[in-house]
């Protein structure tokens, strides 16, 4: 009774996420809030590996892009149903991380956040120059919208609920991961490592999981992106993206979700400001646009500077210094 | 019976010997003081102790087992659990959270039962719980337990390290200086649970520079001196040892 009460909030704020295609039928936006929702999928999953495990990578772009080539080139060029093109995606990319991590899990720090933009660099050459199968520069495209038997979602109303379903069901899986014993022990590794080995975790073992479970929810963003698109090309798996994501996670705050899925919301929404604010002149957008990265880096400074622990991280402090004067 | 046994361990480093061919015995159900003057050993044999370094040569057979080539955590799952002479605590976490991550090897909810919450995660969770705030009363830091561990004082944070390792379910508890820094008081509530602990049946080894502490508690004292182990035997008897004097002379007089 009491933990259906406690989750009643987050269960009308859902429905309420799920349910605005009912009342709004702005394409745009809709087709926006989508590429919002496709984030946070995104950004969840580094949230468990970064924001709560402490272990950057600057190479979550390449995941997205393996999840977006694998599904694209299964499902476009192999005919394979939408639903084992995701299934795929999801699968090689979790296996691609669990791989990464068997090397530079030993890594930490600068050392870390090094080994994993080689490694993003690696995956844009080899999504370059696969022409064969990526299509090299030219991209893929023919791309089909995600389908289920008979239902397949055409418009943009019903990629955004298919889009913020998954961030929903994406948001509840690593919400338990982190109340319960596993998200301690990824706390345990951000905390001390030598503590973390002394409760009996296994070091090793959990950064491998991590990278794993990062890595995968990061295909299973890159596969619907590139089923709501139709098309990809390598440009759009270059670091820029694995430094927004970084960004995403430092504007919200570490070891939070909350915050996580509000670094994405508002930093994703930002290119497309105009989506929200109707009067916004057309010049305004295209400065924010191609001065997309200098803003990230800008908001990622401030960040640093002002408010290292993020969104979530203030108000934390905030409540424990109220509670305090009681 | 003797639950922890060492075998001519040793330890370089470069040049330097900092363990030099020590064996030593740790009995079931009693207190084990290592003791010795700055710079002796005691906490490179600590870490031998414990698989979180590794001898270059000698043996340590905990239970019957030899700890040769297994990583710590596996170790912890033995029933062997430490504490560090600089507190390891997770300081994002409060101190029941501390706790709670000590029972890892004690729980079992891995990534996949705990994204779908499945049956018995909750409950699993709520015994974790009790247990948990149990040890925290029993080393007095239960009006703490939602305090997160980088607001809590010195004293507070040892004693928080030694219940996140009785989470463990430890047979054998090896704890390395619990006493530094703790206020009288604080070091007699542990001088208390020490005892506690070992009349409940977990075996101690204490690396500790209080002699107060030490001589109250400990049934056997092993003394290190460069290295070399120089003196074992019960308090009163190590209190009169010539060789102990010598080494301590100008360090620390030895009344208790």
């Amino acid at each position: 009774m009491s933990r259906l009460r406690t989750a009643l909030p987050a269960v009308a704020v859902a429905a309420a996420v799920l349910a605005l295609p009912l009342f709004v039928h702005d394409r745009y936006l809709l087709k926006v809030l989508s590429y919002v929702g496709i984030d946070v999928v995104v950004v969840l999953g580094l949230a468990l590996l970064f924001g709560f495990a402490g272990q950057i990578s600057l190479g979550q772009a390449a995941f997205f892009g393996i999840g977006a080539y694998t599904s694209g080139v299964l499902v476009a060029v192999h005919g394979w149903p939408w639903v084992a093109g995701v299934a795929a995606a999801v699968a090689a990319s979790a296996a691609a991380g669990a791989l990464l991590a068997l090397p530079v899990g030993r890594l930490r720090g600068h050392y870390l956040a090094m080994a994993t933009l080689g490694f993003s660099e690696i995956a844009l050459v080899a999504f370059t120059e696969l022409k064969g199968l990526t299509g090299g520069t030219d991209g893929l495209s023919g791309i089909p919208y995600p389908a289920l038997g008979p239902f397949a979602a055409r418009t943009p109303g019903a990629n955004y609920v298919l889009v913020w379903g998954v961030a929903a069901v994406a948001y509840v899986v690593a919400a338990n991961v982190v109340a319960l014993r596993p998200g301690r022990a990824l706390r345990a590794l951000h905390g001390s490592e030598n503590g973390a080995q002394a409760c009996g975790i296994d070091v090793g073992r959990t950064k491998v999981v991590a990278f794993s479970a990062a890595a995968g929810l990061a295909g299973l963003g890159g596969a619907l992106y590139a089923h709501l698109v139709g098309f990809i090309s390598p440009g759009s798996f270059t670091l820029e993206l694995s430094i927004l994501l970084v960004a995403m996670i430092a504007l919200g705050g570490m070891g939070s979700l909350p915050g996580a899925v509000l670094g994405a919301v508002l930093l994703g929404m930002l290119p497309y400001l105009d989506a929200v604010v109707p009067g916004l002149p057309k010049s305004a957008v295209e400065v924010l646009q191609s001065w997309e990265a200098d803003i990230y880096g800008l908001v990622l400074i401030l960040v640093m500077l002002f408010m290292p622990r993020g969104i979530a991280g203030a108000l934390r402090r905030l409540r424990r210094e109220r509670g305090g004067e009681r | 019976m003797s639950l922890l046994s060492a075998h001519g361990l040793t330890r370089r480093f470069g040049g330097l010997v900092a363990v030099d061919d020590v064996s030593l015995e740790v009995f079931e159900g009693t207190i084990l003081a290592l003791i010795g003057p700055n710079g002796a050993g005691k906490s490179t044999l600590f870490n031998l102790l414990t698989a979180f370094d590794r001898p270059n040569a000698g043996t340590v057979v905990f239970d019957g087992r030899d700890l040769a080539g297994m990583p710590p955590h596996r170790v912890v799952r033995l029933g062997l659990a430490r504490t560090f002479q600089n507190t390891q605590l997770f300081e994002e976490m409060t101190a029941l959270e501390n706790v709670l991550t000590g029972a890892h090897t004690q729980t079992r909810t891995g990534w996949a039962r705990a994204a779908l919450r499945l049956p018995g995660t909750g409950r699993e969770e709520r015994l974790a719980r009790e247990e948990a705030q149990r040890l925290l009363r029993l080393v007095g830091l239960a009006e703490v337990a939602h305090v997160h561990a980088s607001d809590l004082p010195h004293g507070t944070r040892r004693l928080l390290e030694v219940a996140r390792a009785l989470a463990s379910r430890p047979r054998l508890l090896l704890l390395d200086e619990p006493a530094a820094g703790l206020n009288n008081a604080e070091t007699e509530q542990l001088a208390r649970v020490l005892r506690q602990l070992r009349d409940g049946g977990v075996t101690l080894v204490v690396v500790e520079h209080d002699m107060g502490l030490v001589m109250d508690v400990s049934d056997e004292i092993v003394v290190l001196n460069e290295g070399r182990k120089i003196a074992e035997g019960p308090p009163l008897l190590i209190q009169k040892d010539p060789a102990v004097i010598a080494a301590y002379l100008g360090e620390e007089q030895l009344d208790a």
